[in-house]
């Protein structure tokens, strides 16, 4: 029956062409949406997720990495005294302003790190190390700030709020859900840049559990301990940014409306074309019952070719996906294709190409016999 | 040995709304092997319906059909396909073959729905096709052939599963009349050789000399009978 439905995929070729076109249309932008979205999800918690740290302390009720308010710097020896911390530093986050060489102003994310030990600082450099921040007004910027801020060089200035600031590295991979440009400071550098932090607070506190202790048992103590913050895992932490953008700002259903309307369209463009097909071979189907085939004979060469479509679109689409890759990156932008997103994309245009054959089985079922002794 | 075909009071009536319609009425018939059964009447006259009941695609509305002992009427739908898997073959007049495949292939699956299948496939599409005079053209699209040849192929479709009962709906009905009558004797043949039983529906009166048992339809009744 497979054959007979390959056969007559390859017999009807400017049906089967519109039929594969609709199918990669669908399941590419399913691919699209569902890879950038997880690209957003993953840029959103990118430096959570690089730093090596296993607790989060932050401000009380903050909601996610880029838009933390600052909290007590003692918070610090509170948490350094666990017994089970091995060690704790200061991170700042914090918005600020840097001025373009051509006029104007471009907003950015500061973070500020102990220089020391590099937690909370850019994981990947392309220039510079992270140490070059030490004893002055330096920064690093990352390589994605480009775009927003112009060509920048080792070695070259800018002004950050009241600072002229020297460039001394440029990073990689480190973006910000905001799109915002991030530059690297020392900690103290970013406490003086940013005036509504303060020399006595800080941003986030990071901390490292010693080997052998859980996290989640460190910060369910931490957290009954420290009044007026929040003490997260680090995974706890990641997951209630994506969260945040996910859900709080409408960005995730966006997507996931895109997806259903891409699906729909999907399973409408397969469901008509083998539809029409089976109805243009209705004739031959009911021959076949009249010939002693039973319903699911003649079902088995309408999944076939809904299974035939959907397999072929979806390697097109894969190639396409895997392709365009490249070309997001070349835009700043991330898009995530991994194995088990590749499985659950051919698990959806496997239904979806499906459930567009079931309207076509229904009719089967009601092959009026007369039609058969038409000429 | 059974007839291959008995009926009793076979009887079907459409219903249209509240408006019923009997397209076949009371009827009551036993076919034979090795016979030609054609019948004969004008449009409208119940030939198709009673051909539909006898291939087992219409349900009667009262009556028995036995098809070789098989008492069909008290069958649910899904033993049905069982019946005419066993018993009996079509050749329509619009032919039926799928664009698709080729002559060959066409015979192919049509084996395959009988269960016939491989080697012994293979040997009967051969054959048949060869009988019908298209070894040739075997292995071309229906879309290739003439409407002669192409009815050929739907013939030995037909043929090549050695169904004891043949139902044909105007065979000849677009076949110029050279064609028509090779069909038809090829026909008559297979029911003489193989025993057969072999019903034609048709308006087509040129060839009453190759049909056995001549059965004259008029609004849903055998109005006359007559056998050569």
């Amino acid at each position: 029956m497979f054959y007979v439905a390959l056969r007559i995929i390859l017999y009807d070729k400017v049906r089967s062409l519109i039929t594969l076109l609709g199918v990669v249309f669908a399941v590419s932008l399913i691919f699209n949406q569902v890879g950038i979205f997880l690209g957003l999800m993953e840029t959103s918690s990118v430096i959570i997720d690089h730093t090596p740290g296993d607790i989060w302390v932050t401000a009380k009720n903050n909601k996610n990495f880029d838009y933390s308010l600052p909290f007590p710097e003692y918070f610090y020896n509170h948490t350094i005294s666990d017994p089970d911390i091995q060690s704790a530093d200061k991170l700042i986050v914090a918005w600020g302003v840097i001025r373009q060489l051509e006029g104007g102003n471009e907003q950015l994310e500061i973070i500020g790190f102990n220089t020391d030990t590099g937690v909370g600082g850019p994981w990947e450099m392309m220039e510079g190390s992270p140490r070059d921040l030490k004893n002055g007004n330096f920064a690093i910027v990352d390589e994605s700030a480009m775009k927003r801020l112009g060509r920048i060089q080792v070695g070259d200035y800018r002004d950050v709020l009241s600072r002229r600031v020297k460039i001394v590295g440029i990073s990689r991979g480190v973006k910000s859900f905001t799109t915002a440009p991030i530059m690297f400071t020392s900690y103290e550098l970013a406490q003086h840049l940013v005036s509504y932090v303060g020399s006595q607070s800080t941003v986030f506190i990071v901390a490292k559990v010693k080997p052998g202790v859980r996290p989640e048992t460190v910060a369910e103590r931490l957290g009954k301990r420290l009044k007026g913050v929040d003490v997260y895992t680090a995974s706890d932490f990641s997951m209630k940014t994506r969260m945040y953008w996910a859900i709080e700002t409408g960005v995730g259903f966006s997507f996931m409306l895109t997806i259903v309307i891409s699906f729909l369209v999907g399973m409408l463009i397969v469901g008509q074309t083998i539809y029409n097909s089976t109805m243009e071979h209705i004739k031959e189907f009911g021959t076949l019952k009249a010939l002693g085939a039973s319903n699911m004979d003649i079902y088995k060469i309408i999944f076939s070719q809904a299974m035939i479509n959907a397999m072929t679109g979806y390697i097109v689409s894969l190639i396409i996906t895997i392709a365009s890759v490249k070309i997001y990156e070349l835009g700043a932008m991330v898009m995530v294709v991994e194995w088990w997103i590749n499985l659950m994309v051919l698990g959806l245009t496997l239904v979806m190409c499906m459930a567009a054959a079931f309207v076509s089985v229904r009719r089967i079922k009601s092959i009026d016999p007369a039609i058969l002794f038409r000429g | 040995m059974p007839d291959p075909v008995v009926t009793k009071e076979l009887t079907k009536v459409y219903k249209e709304g509240k408006i019923e319609v009997t397209a076949l009425k009371s009827t009551n018939l036993i076919l034979e092997k090795g016979v030609v059964v054609g019948l004969f009447g004008p449009s409208g006259s119940g030939k198709t319906t009673l051909l539909s009941m006898l291939g087992c695609i219409l349900r009667p509305t009262s009556g028995s059909l036995n098809i070789f002992g098989n008492e069909v009427c008290g069958l649910a739908e899904e033993d049905l396909p069982r019946i005419r898997r066993e018993f009996i073959s079509f050749i329509f007049q619009g032919f039926n073959l799928f664009p698709a495949l080729t002559a060959y292939e066409n015979v192919i699956l049509g084996l395959k729905m009988k269960g016939i299948v491989g080697e012994d496939a293979d040997k009967r599409a051969c054959y048949m096709l060869s009988e019908v005079g298209l070894k040739e053209r075997m292995h071309f699209l229906p879309r290739d052939v003439s409407g002669g040849q192409r009815q050929r192929i739907a013939v030995a479709r037909a043929l090549a599963a050695d169904s004891p009962i043949i139902l044909a709906d105007e065979p000849t009905g677009n076949l110029d009349q050279s064609n028509g009558r090779k069909v038809m004797e090829l026909l008559k043949h297979m029911a003489a050789s193989q025993r057969r039983c072999i019903v034609v529906a048709t308006h087509d009166n040129r060839i009453m000399d190759l049909i056995d048992r001549v059965l004259y339809m008029e609004d849903g009744s055998i109005r006359q009978e007559k056998r050569s």
